[in-house]
């Protein structure tokens, strides 16, 4: 086959590529393909995160490449070699699962040694190994714990510490951060990504939480009905995404429906300043996004500096979150569209309350222009 | 009123008729007292047994005169020394042990399998077609099973003709000590199994494939972290199959044909052959005593949890 071939030759070329994904479809025969045609390589010690809404297939593609389940069509190897040329239990990927599967029968530090015993490690070596991963994930001096006897972000720990211990070629994360409060969470996307830095392991994780994903990250894969939408950096991803899908995924964002006049959206007769990101043909149904960051908000009959549009609206609700407040203005000439935007100033909550007349624009840049798609936003 | 299209389900009419016929019966006032009431069939049960043990205790007490068929009047510890010097008995009490401890090995050994295999399957069918082959011989009871096992392995049984197409001479496979744990490992199976699968359900898959992406083999996972963290049903099931193996009766009677008495044979021939209910009652508490002497053992090395009882998460 040709495009096996390719990739063969493709793997041989680049030395440093750990894991390559090409062309991979899951089947589990429910009429839809829970991964269609997924394909992307990643460099040896990059922090890839798969993310996406529950369904959208980042967990399958995520057990494809540790080998859990064979991909219908396509080919997933590690650092060149196809993952199923070799059993589970001789691969060298370390995982830290979902609900972590640490063993409840041993202590922090049995579990640690756990792999290394499994693996036939050196038995000299192991002491010094257990104690230096623990010391790595901050947990010195508790690996005589039993796991009930940790806390939840400990067990996070002992997780991580067991599935790197061996050295693996490749660290997988299940999205063992789904079930901690969000301060938890914080702390330990912090501590995932120093640990990472810190041994250079390649590694993929997989989550829903779009802070994590632009946090943790060095580069991200956003995933939806089975289908890559978009492979990029964060900072890329946050502010070039490919398509109305990822633009809502990841940030606040508003989207504005209507046609493309071959230079601006026209919602309803009001052209509206953009920048179209897909290849559009003039009068096509498009549909515009903008941020709730990029709005800027002013008194009315003002003038908003430098922005290419400017519209009358009404606030509609004012929500408070802490660190800023989002208000919720809707426009009429915009056939009553609302637009979310941040305002970075809590202690002048009062600006505008509801039911306020504001002025709202945004410049040219801001407004990106999709094709628009069947799909509701 | 405008049509309405929500109606409260029956069952919470159920429910509320049911509460009005509680409140009468059993007036809030009465509420503290309702752990009580809760706890009366247990009591009434255990309660039952209790009148029952003292009655026993209280014949195991008197010998029986030979002379007269009557137990005496006096008060003596007689049954309980013969019981004890006795060389008969006491090679009873010891096979009934030991065919009770490989018979717990024995039904373990063969019902992890089945039950892991149950648990663990992915095909809904062979989960049900194994449930089905678990709960069919509870339709057949005990005695029958065990006749069916007379008429297999009897000297003109379905093996031994099989073996004399081949050219083999009649085996005696029945009225030995094999042939009775033979009997009750089958019968045991089902009890084990059903012990042993929450155990096992209780394990996420996770966890044992965490064991193989950890570098475990299969039989290295099943021996790591399966078993031992199966450790509390293991217990639970031996206990239950061991007690049961203790005090069966029908498996060493038919299949043992005499030869092969366990305690409760013995106890059964004082009752209704040589009609000594002081003997039997002696030998009955004396069962009594091993039995709950060897769980409470278990109990006390391995704690409660291993009934699934304040088992901890």
């Amino acid at each position: 086959m040709s495009t096996a071939e390719a990739v063969r030759t493709d793997t041989a070329s680049t030395a440093t590529t750990a894991v390559s994904v090409d062309g991979v479809d899951m089947d589990f025969g429910t009429g839809t393909l829970a991964v269609r045609d997924a394909s992307f390589t990643l460099e040896t010690g990059r922090f890839l995160t798969i993310l996406g809404p529950s369904g959208s297939g980042k967990t399958t593609l995520l057990r494809l490449i540790a080998g859990f389940q064979t991909p219908t069509r396509g080919e997933i190897r590690i650092h060149g070699q196809r993952i199923s040329a070799k059993p589970p239990h001789k691969r060298s990927i370390g995982m830290v699962f979902q609900r972590l599967a640490l063993f409840p029968h041993m202590t922090a530090a049995e579990n640690v040694a756990f792999p290394l015993k499994m693996r036939r490690h050196d038995p000299a070596t192991t002491p010094d190994k257990v104690d230096a991963y623990l010391r790595l994930v901050r947990l010195d001096g508790l690996g005589d714990r039993r796991i009930h006897e940790l806390s939840g972000g400990q067990q996070q720990r002992v997780a991580i510490a067991r599935a790197l211990v061996f050295e693996p070629d490749l660290l997988l994360l299940d999205e063992p951060l789904a079930a901690l409060d969000r301060k938890l969470r914080e702390e330990m996307q912090l501590e995932f990504r120093r640990i990472q830095k810190e041994l250079g392991v390649t590694t993929i994780n997989v989550t829903h939480d779009q802070r994590e994903a632009l946090v943790v990250s060095d580069e991200i894969i956003v995933m939806d009905h089975g289908e890559i939408q978009q492979a990029a950096r964060p900072s890329e991803m946050y502010r070039n995404p490919a398509n109305a899908f990822v633009a809502n995924f990841i940030g606040v964002t508003s989207f504005l429906d209507g046609r493309f006049d071959g230079g601006a959206l026209d919602v309803g007769g009001v052209s509206c300043a953009g920048t179209p990101v897909s290849k559009l043909d003039p009068g096509s149904p498009a549909r515009g996004a903008i941020r709730a960051e990029q709005v800027r908000l002013g008194a009315p009959g003002t003038t908003l500096e430098a922005c290419d549009t400017q519209l009358d609206g009404v606030v509609d609700d004012v929500i408070f979150e802490g660190e800023r407040l989002v208000y919720v203005v809707t426009v009429p000439a915009l056939g009553d569209a609302a637009l979310r935007i941040y305002h970075h100033d809590p202690a002048a909550q009062d600006l505008y309350g509801a039911g306020a007349a504001v002025r709202v624009g945004w410049t040219e840049a801001d407004l990106r222009i999709f094709k628009k798609t069947g799909e509701p936003a | 009123m405008p049509d309405r299209s929500f109606r409260y389900p029956l069952r919470w009419h159920v429910m509320d008729a049911l509460e009005r016929g509680a409140d009468i019966l059993w007036p809030a006032t009465f509420s503290r007292m309702t752990g009580w009431l809760l706890a009366a069939p247990a009591i009434l049960l255990v309660g039952l047994l209790v009148l029952g043990l003292i009655q026993i205790g209280d014949a195991s007490m008197h010998v029986l005169d030979t002379s007269t068929f009557r137990m005496s009047e006096a008060y003596t510890l007689a049954n309980y020394a013969d019981a004890f010097t006795s060389a008969v008995y006491f090679k009873v009490a010891w096979r009934s042990l030991l065919a009770a401890a490989l018979t717990t090995a024995l039904t373990l050994a063969f019902a992890f399998p089945y039950a892991y295999a149950m648990v663990r399957t992915r095909s809904a069918t062979v989960r049900k077609a194994l449930l089905i082959a678990l709960f069919l011989p509870f339709f057949i009871g005990q005695v029958v099973r065990a006749y069916g096992w007379l008429i297999i392995l009897g000297n003109n049984g379905i093996v031994n003709d099989m073996l004399g197409v081949v050219g083999v001479e009649p085996i005696r496979l029945l009225f030995n000590f094999p042939a009775v744990i033979f009997g009750l490992v089958q019968y045991m199976l089902p009890f084990g199994v059903l012990m042993l699968a929450p155990a096992l359900t209780a394990i996420p898959e996770e966890t044992e494939i965490a064991a193989g992406s950890l570098g475990a083999s299969w039989p290295r996972a099943i021996w790591h972290v399966i078993l031992p963290m199966a450790r509390p049903g293991l217990i639970g099931a031996g206990i239950v199959v061991f007690t049961l193996s203790l005090t069966d009766f029908a498996m060493p009677a038919i299949l043992g044909g005499g030869s092969q008495d366990f305690i409760a044979n013995a106890i059964y021939d004082q009752f209704f052959r040589t009609a000594d209910q002081g003997l039997g009652s002696a030998l009955a508490l004396m069962l009594v005593a091993l039995g709950s002497l060897i769980v409470g053992a278990v109990f006390t090395l391995f704690g409660a949890g291993t009934l699934a009882l304040g088992a901890r998460k």
